[in-house]
């Protein structure tokens, strides 16, 4: 680069360091988005890639059926490394005075172990026939449970010999359509398969299966679900569908995608601010450069020094933002593997994740300052040495045409109005900063406020029972009279889940059928369109994940099959359901009673008499021998808060740095808006206008600007958050974007206020103008 | 309004880069006179004026404005001087750009009270513009541009009009026009103009000529009977 001109680089870049810095700032936090989120993803997906095989986790499960049979044939094909056959049975526990439906587990106890478990405190059990069980460590934390306590599992008082972890409940999900229990209301206990027989009163029903090396395959595990099936299985899983694993993934999902979604997003945004600062740059210097092309300084030299003014930043920006990113991604993977117990924590250094940081961030500032510094080698010199004319002819602002009495006020004001259609570069500059600027903000809002929404229908407008009631067994009206008589109790409505199959072939889902009276008061339905609806006569009601997974609409028919009754029926789609975090089909008591023949309740739904006491409910409930689980609705709603804390994390931490961009870009637009203006500014001062006067004056001409740019900023931003949710979607989830309107006024007074204080430290430089200096230059 | 000007020194850096833009000035000037104020380039001619104009303050002596200290009002006091006292035409026009040339002079009018429009269009009028009044700065020739900066300072009728180089950008008979323009002002309304050019000719019209060489005055000299602008010729 020719001497003079880096020298002119640098003294630019030391001029308007502000500018400079903010431009740097975005790009840091661009990077540093970047290298944390894919970094922290690389480490978790490792994480539970190093915990799936370090404990065996089987890569099929079969539940139900002959499962001895299937176990000797998977055994025998090809690709299968190890087969177990276990007890598994959902049986009461009573834990001091909690009583709830748990999950005990038999380990086989073999060398090739599936599904290993490892003891956290105390010692693995020796003895197969003694009455001893490891607690899985959420119950064991929950209930402070340690070696030497005792538990009654199944009516028989068991001693715990200690806490284990196991990869089947890392999240503890009961079943894929249970994903959430609270810990008062599931919990597992691992002991010896002879124990666990003897527990359940029952023989080996579950076979898992372990792959060649742990890992996935798809046509082994087709085959092998295909034959289970055939063996009369209740329901047979990969290890992506296992209940804990799923919802883990899902999460993970949804990370991968806010990991990708942010980093893009964050650089646009860098880029943008790099763009526009440097165009402006360009088009106030662009009489020195016409003045270097007509001296015959080359094209390619001007087009360098220009992209300097990007690549400097940029540097500045992404190294720092590299090595800041890769920390973090610690940070977030510890605070990931420690909130939810992943087994194995595995951090790692990739040095490519550096390197590809600091590329780049210097290719977004790169490509950011390419357009303007290609304008600047193109100026026409002649033409650039000339003043530029505002586009239109000299005639009152649209404002004033539109409201006529505006033509009274001082032209100093109209002034303002004008300047704004008179400046096209400098209004349409503004404008994309604050449209940016509410875009970054109201995506991480909008997020949290869709999550809080969705929580909100779910459990306040969804679901009105105060809890719901498990039975050991299926029950009669007599029992669940009995339950309608305890005090504090106002309603009950008996409640028949069942697990079902709809559809067949591959195409065959595994889900659950609740069946409601057909006038529930305890759920309500929120139809596909919006509206509320209620059960139909005929047929079922299903969530449109479940819809769009079978491919079926309203009005289809397809098949049913009903395991545990062995029956299969043809039913209809009687509408599709918007519930939020639901994957499971509905139909009416009446409906399922003809169809099926008369029918018990596996469970109850429950409201409280106004003021009674939930704890006292919950202990006479539980007190009922028919009684064995009791879920209080709001304690689960706490639950998904919990499991959502990460999203809250994550998401909080882009709402801080969007937050941080947006000041940086409202930041460069004010300053530079002022900074451009300070002929103009001496010439009023000169002329005996006031600084008060001016300030206010060029306050005005930015907040109309805002005030045009705001709207389009909230329907940007609302668009790319939705455009961000959309990929949330999934069979288990659905999530609308909502965002609240308060959020969107909040956004907008939040970006008025910035650009304000923005104003602050331009309008004090107001007061350092050398009047002389600047009016005699010649003008541009 | 009469102008003393004592002792001034304007003094730019200091120690061996200091550069003595004025050296100890000493003018008085009566109201309604029309003084030229002649010097080759950087002899410190815009320098005086910009301390008369109070846009800059001297680094030593006294400028009293009617027996008003300039160096003694605040920021606020100069603001009014400037608002109410003086018209300002810069060697550079300074127009704004995103104003059209009625709008530029406007601005300014509306300083001194109501009707701001009216005499705006009086003021472009007064200086030959009028059918190009609604166009940008940038749509205008150097000329016209120079004629709507003199039209600012004239729209507020101030008592003490400063013009640098008014006629720099004009033809001769543009220029002739503009100064015989100034002239009647200064006769019908008694205001003190002090006028800077490079153009010896133009001191003929005016009540005294002063020179300046290196920040110093070289040259006082009162005019007894000044020449029509309309007789000048350069
Ligand atoms: N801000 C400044 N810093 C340093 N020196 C300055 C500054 N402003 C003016 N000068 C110097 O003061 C001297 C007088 O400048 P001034 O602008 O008054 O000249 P002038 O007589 O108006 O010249 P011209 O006819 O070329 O306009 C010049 O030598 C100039 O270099
Ligand atoms: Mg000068």
């Amino acid at each position: 680069m020719v001497k003079p001109l880096s020298a002119k680089l640098w003294r630019d870049i030391r001029r308007q360091k502000a500018q400079f810095a903010a431009v740097a700032l975005t790009v840091f936090l661009g990077v540093t988005i970047f290298a944390a989120s894919y970094d922290s993803f690389q480490n978790l997906t490792a994480s539970y890639e190093a915990t799936f095989t370090g404990f065996r986790f089987a890569n099929l499960t079969m539940q139900g059926g002959d499962v001895e049979a299937f176990a000797a044939e998977a055994a025998a094909t090809d690709g299968v490394e190890s087969v177990q056959t276990r007890t598994v049975a959902d049986v009461p526990m009573q834990v001091g005075a909690t009583k709830f439906l748990g999950r005990v587990v038999g380990m086989p106890g073999t060398d090739s172990d599936v599904n290993q478990v490892r003891v956290i405190e105390g010692a693995a059990i020796t003895d197969p026939g003694a009455l001893v069980v490891l607690v899985e460590e959420h119950m064991a934390e929950h209930f402070g449970l340690h070696p030497g306590d005792t538990v009654i599992v199944a009516g028989q008082t068991v001693a715990v010999g200690g806490s284990v972890s196991s990869p089947e409940y890392i999240w503890p999900a009961r079943s894929r359509q249970v994903p959430f229990s609270s810990p008062d209301n599931f919990g597992v206990v691992f002991t010896t398969e002879e124990t666990a027989r003897a527990l359940a009163a029952a023989g080996p029903n579950e076979a898992v299966v372990y792959f060649a090396g742990g890992e996935p395959d798809a046509g082994l595990a087709a085959g092998l679900t295909t034959r289970g099936r055939a063996l009369g299985t209740t329901s047979v899983f990969t290890r992506d569908l296992q209940p804990s694993n799923e919802a883990l993934q899902e999460d993970l999902k949804g990370f991968q995608e806010m990991a990708l979604f942010f980093p893009i997003l964050f650089l646009v945004a860098a880029a943008m601010a790099a763009y526009v600062m440097i165009s402006r740059l360009v088009w106030a210097q662009r009489p020195h450069i016409g003045v270097l092309l007509a001296n015959g300084v080359r094209k390619r030299t001007v087009l360098g020094h220009y992209l300097g003014y990007g690549l400097v930043p940029g540097l500045i920006g992404a190294l720092p933002g590299a090595v800041a990113g890769v920390l973090l991604a610690r940070l977030i993977t510890r605070l990931y593997t420690g909130l939810l117990a992943i087994p194995v924590t595995l951090v790692k250094f990739y040095p490519a994740t550096l390197a590809g940081g600091v590329v780049i961030g210097l290719m977004a500032a790169a490509l950011a300052a390419l357009a303007p510094a290609l304008f600047a080698s193109r100026v026409q010199p002649a033409e650039a040495m000339r003043g530029n004319t505002p586009p239109g002819r000299g005639r009152p602002s649209l404002l004033e045409r539109l409201i006529p009495p505006l033509r009274k006020i001082p032209i100093r004001w109209r002034m303002a109005l004008r300047g704004v259609g008179r400046n096209p570069r400098r209004t349409i500059y503004t404008m994309l900063g604050v449209v940016l600027s509410l875009v970054l903000v109201l995506v991480s809002w909008g997020m949290i406020d869709s999550i809080e929404h969705v929580l909100d229908v779910q459990y306040v407008e969804i679901q009105q029972e105060d809890a719901s009631v498990r039975f050991g067994e299926p029950v009669g009206q007599e029992q669940v009279d009995l339950l309608a008589g305890v005090p504090g109790v106002a309603a009950v409505e008996p409640v028949l889940e069942m697990p079902v199959t709809l559809g067949e072939g591959d195409t065959a889902l595994d889900t659950a059928l609740i069946a409601l009276p057909a006038d529930t008061v305890m759920h309500r339905f929120l139809m596909d369109d919006g509206s509320w609806g209620s059960l139909p006569a005929e047929g079922v009601l299903m969530g449109v994940g479940i819809a769009r997974r079978l491919e079926v609409r309203t009005g289809d028919v397809i098949p049913m099959t009903i395991a545990p009754l062995g029956v299969t029926v043809e039913v209809t789609v009687g509408g599709l359901l918007r519930e939020p975090l639901s994957s499971v089909v509905y139909a009416s008591r009446e409906y399922a009673a003809a169809s099926f023949g008369t029918l018990p309740a596996t469970s109850a739904l429950v409201s409280y008499d106004p003021g009674a006491d939930p704890s006292l409910v919950r202990a006479a409930v539980t007190e009922l021998p028919s009684v064995s689980a009791f879920e209080d609705a709001k304690a689960i709603h706490r639950m998904i808060k919990d499991f959502m804390v990460l999203f809250y994390g994550f998401v909080g931490i882009m709402l801080v740095f969007g937050g941080a961009m947006a000041f940086a870009l409202i930041f460069n637009s004010m300053t530079v808006n002022i900074a451009e203006r300070n002929r103009e500014v001496a010439t009023l001062l000169a002329v005996g206008i006031r600084r008060t006067t001016i300030s206010r004056l060029i306050t005005a001409e930015n907040l109309v600007v805002a005030a045009i740019a705001i709207p389009i900023g909230l329907v940007a931003g609302h668009w790319v958050s939705a455009q961000a949710m959309a990929s949330f979607q999934s069979e288990l989830f659905t999530l609308d974007l909502f965002i609240r309107p308060t959020t969107y006024v909040f956004s907008a007074v939040a970006i008025v206020l910035v650009a304000l204080l923005s104003e602050v430290p331009g309008l004090r430089a107001l007061r350092r103008i050398s009047i002389p200096e600047v009016v005699k230059e010649r003008s541009s | 309004m009469s102008i003393s000007i004592r002792n001034v020194w304007r003094t730019f850096g200091e120690g061996v880069t200091a550069v003595h833009a004025l050296r100890d000035v000493d003018l008085e000037v009566p109201q309604g006179q029309f003084t030229v104020i002649l010097g080759p380039s950087g002899s410190g001619k815009t320098t005086l004026l910009n301390l008369v104009g109070a846009i800059d303050q001297g680094t030593g002596g006294t400028l009293e404005v009617d027996g008003v200290d300039l160096g003694g009002l605040d920021d606020k006091g100069r603001i009014g001087y400037r608002r109410t006292e003086v018209g300002l035409v810069f060697q550079f026009f300074n127009l704004i750009p995103t104003l059209t040339a009625l709008e530029n002079v406007e601005l300014v009018a509306e300083l001194t009270g109501d009707d701001g429009a009216a005499r705006a269009r009086q003021a472009l009028e007064g200086v030959g513009l009028v059918d190009r009044v609604d166009h940008f700065p940038s749509q205008l020739s150097g000329g016209e541009q120079q004629r709507v900066a003199i039209a600012r300072a004239l729209a507020k009728q101030p008592p003490i009009l400063l013009c640098d180089e008014p006629t720099g950008e004009l033809d001769f008979e543009t220029g002739r026009m503009i100064l015989a323009l100034l002239r009647r002002l200064n006769r019908e309304n008694g205001q003190t103009v002090l006028l800077v050019t490079h153009n010896a000719a133009i001191g003929e019209m005016a009540d005294r000529v002063v020179r300046l060489r290196s920040g110093a005055v070289v040259e006082d000299r009162t005019i007894a009977d000044p020449v029509e602008a309309e007789a000048l010729t350069w």
